[in-house]
């Protein structure tokens, strides 16, 4: 859009402070000593932001003191031997599976290189959706053989939670199908891209749900 | 202790990790708080308040985003509520995040006369106008301008969009504007009338 | 805060550093149901967290500083353990035996608490039932329904399979679920984060000023209603599915939005804006419709 005055540019400011430099505005500021002088302030105040940052406060040590004794008294600190709260923090706390933890933090690393992408995009188009079909599909395998090994190993006794861990499981792995099959067709299409990754990362934590349940 | 292995102990008593914990994040926090609400009683409130919350939903920590996001997005929930309190409203959590006007967005003064700030602010002009900021706002510059997070970050801390993070920081740094130059505007008055008043003196 | 008042006859320890507890003997009580009851002393904004395999979890507030927990458990096979310490109170279901068959699995509780605890509830099947709790919540269920009413804080609630709904709550709501449906009704919160795969979507409540309400499926039905005089500046996209509206839209005032390039959407301004309300389906259908 051909920028015509303050009014425009004003609209663009936004942006403009986001780092988007195009040619009619960037010729807009060179003439209108109005607008740089906005520009200008408001530089001036990220500056200054900036530099405050730099004064981080050191908290006081009363602070942790009065969160120790409240922590003891609800028991949540604990320096006696493994009792009831140990157990309950046991049955239902996440157990760090390596499998597990994998799966996550693959899926952090497509999430991230997904979230990157309009910055790589403007460098290589091509090798950015090549790179993240790439990083889907091994994610989608990894989760694959911990389904397997979970699956197999699940101990619940309670045949209605049994019944509804499977099912969901399978809505899930449908879903992703779909989702794998709508980015394979439109590879720039970035909802199906997020709803892709979202699939796995919902799987991921009911497969840890299901492996709490296990041997 | 690296952080993982402190909040997997944690998740089970220990006190050590528990202190770990506090003291890889307490300064941030803390830093946070104190430039939210402008004073260091209420800010060392709020700062145990948010670990305190923290550690009792430790164990439901289960590792879909990173530690520190949950633990920020925690502190900053504390201290809007806070300062939702203050204000003595039922408005939602994010606050009145548009100014008082009735445009319901940030003035645009096209034509108007070119004050500079450039050279005329520093902290203490920057932290008065910071908070008299909408909490919404000042939460938002506050993360972005003050502590350097990237609004992928703040969108995960605030729950917002991304879209969103960058709008309310924009409307943010334009009010910061308007209120700096309101002050610059009343030191001015305050210097010509002590001027006038000394040369009636000498007159 | 050690204080607490037995009903049955079974025997409680009273241990230093007011910690109360209070047991279940497995072989002393009867084969069939048994109920206990069993109180405790509480200040301000006691935590109470609740762990139960399976059955029926129902909390109300009161208005005594105190915590009272009646528990009816199926049988001998499960101890029934609450344990204070400080301001917490904590419950849980415990199989005694390993060789324990499903349906004995089950116990009910019945929750008196004071309105501003927080509640952390995990219950796998059975349901969750909480009323008049104005303190945050974590609630956790497999297959479990859960059921808010005049609730309000941080509220979380995650299930696979259950269903959600929320009566008249306020505060800031996040709840996720696989295949549960969930239901907003005459909602009053600033902040709605809600997300499931295949359930249905239904919000019938008030847009507050700057309230932020994402709802979000894979398929199922979303469907939001509005009355003449709320404000909301709106997105909605369905990938593969349908949106229909009923809400006449201006532009917005300070288009921000991200306008994807495939799917169906609509983006506009509903009188002056103030409430954010973004609405996201993968193939399922959207609707934004007047309130009857």
């Amino acid at each position: 859009m051909a920028m015509t005055g303050c009014k425009d540019f004003a609209n663009y400011l936004e942006a403009w402070m986001e780092g988007e430099r195009p040619a009619d505005a960037q010729a807009h500021l060179r003439g209108c000593q109005h607008c740089r002088a906005i520009v200008e302030d408001m530089d001036a105040i990220r500056a200054t932001a900036v530099g405050w940052n730099s004064e981080e406060s050191e908290p006081p040590a009363r602070i942790w003191n009065s969160l120790r004794t409240q922590l003891e008294q609800e028991g949540l600190i604990r320096n006696r031997r493994p009792g009831l709260l140990q157990r309950l923090r046991g049955i239902f706390a996440p157990l760090p599976r390596p499998a597990l933890a994998g799966a996550y933090l693959a899926a952090l690393i497509v999430a991230a290189f997904a979230v990157s992408g309009p910055v790589h995009r403007q460098v290589n188009h091509y090798r950015w959706i090549q790179g993240t079909r790439e990083s889907s599909a091994s994610v989608g395998t990894h989760l694959d053989s911990v389904e397997r090994a979970t699956v197999s190993s699940m101990t619940e006794k309670n045949p209605v939670v049994t019944a509804s861990l499977h099912q969901n499981l399978a809505i899930v792995d449908n879903y992703i199908t779909l989702c794998e099959k709508s980015v394979q067709e439109e590879p720039e299409n970035e909802m199906a891209r997020d709803y892709l990754f979202a699939a796995y990362q919902q799987k991921a934590d009911l497969l840890a749900q299901m492996s709490e349940r296990g041997e | 202790m690296p952080e993982a292995e402190a909040i997997r102990r944690a998740q089970q008593g220990d006190a050590a990790a528990f202190e770990r914990l506090y003291r890889l994040h307490s300064r941030r926090v803390y830093s946070l708080c104190l430039r939210m609400v402008g004073n260091t009683a209420e800010a060392e409130d709020l700062a145990q308040e948010a670990f305190l919350q923290l550690f009792r939903k430790i164990s439901t920590f289960r590792g879909e985003s990173a530690f520190s996001t949950w633990l920020h997005r925690l502190a900053v929930n504390v201290v809007l509520m806070k300062l939702r309190r203050k204000s003595g409203t039922e408005a939602s959590l994010e606050e009145i995040t548009e100014p008082d006007d009735e445009s319901g967005g940030p003035r645009r003064d096209f034509g108007g006369p070119d004050l500079r700030l450039s050279g005329s602010i520093d902290r203490l002009n920057l932290q008065r106008a910071v908070e008299q900021l909408p909490p919404g706002y000042k939460a938002v510059f506050v993360l972005h301008d003050v502590q350097g997070y990237e609004h992928n970050e703040i969108a995960a801390i605030m729950d917002c969009s991304i879209g969103n993070s960058k709008s309310q920081l924009h409307k943010a740094r334009m009010r910061l504007r308007e209120l700096l130059h309101e002050e610059l505007r009343s030191r001015a008055r305050e210097d010509r009338k002590t001027a006038e008043s000394i040369s009636g003196g000498e007159g | 805060m050690s204080t607490h008042k037995l009903i049955s006859k079974q025997p409680v320890l009273m241990a230093a550093g007011g910690i109360v507890l209070g047991l279940f003997l497995v072989g002393a009580a009867p084969a069939s149901a048994d109920r206990i009851e069993k109180h405790f002393k509480v200040e301000a904004h006691p935590i109470v967290t609740i762990h139960n395999p399976d059955g029926q979890v129902t909390v109300r507030a009161w208005t005594k500083s105190e915590v009272m927990v009646v528990a009816t458990r199926s049988s001998s096979q499960i101890e029934i353990e609450a344990e204070q310490t400080g301001n917490r109170i904590d419950v849980i279901t415990r199989e005694a035996s390993e060789t324990i068959a499903p349906q004995d699995l089950r116990a009910d509780y019945e929750i008196s608490v004071p309105e501003d605890a927080e509640l952390q509830i995990h219950d796998d099947s059975g349901g969750v039932n909480v009323s008049n709790v104005l303190g945050d919540m974590n609630v956790e269920t497999v297959a479990a329904p859960v059921d808010l009413e005049d609730a309000a804080g941080y509220l979380t609630v995650k299930t696979v399979g259950g269903a959600f709904q929320c009566v008249r709550c306020a505060g800031r709501l996040e709840i996720s679920s696989i295949s549960g449906s969930f239901k907003f009704l005459d909602i009053r919160s600033y902040h709605i984060s809600a997300q499931t795969s295949r359930g249905d979507i239904l919000f019938n409540g008030e847009f507050l000023p700057n309230g932020y309400y994402h709802l979000k499926n894979y398929s199922g039905v979303i469907t939001v209603r509005f009355s003449p005089a709320d404000s909301f500046d709106l997105s909605a996209t369905s990938l593969k599915g349908k949106v229909y509206n009923e809400a006449k839209l201006l532009p917005s005032a300070h288009p921000h939005h991200f306008i994807p390039k495939f799917g169906n959407s609509l983006f506009g301004m509903f009188n002056t804006g103030h409430a954010k309300v973004e609405l996201s389906s993968f193939d399922g259908t959207i609707n934004i419709l007047k309130r009857d």
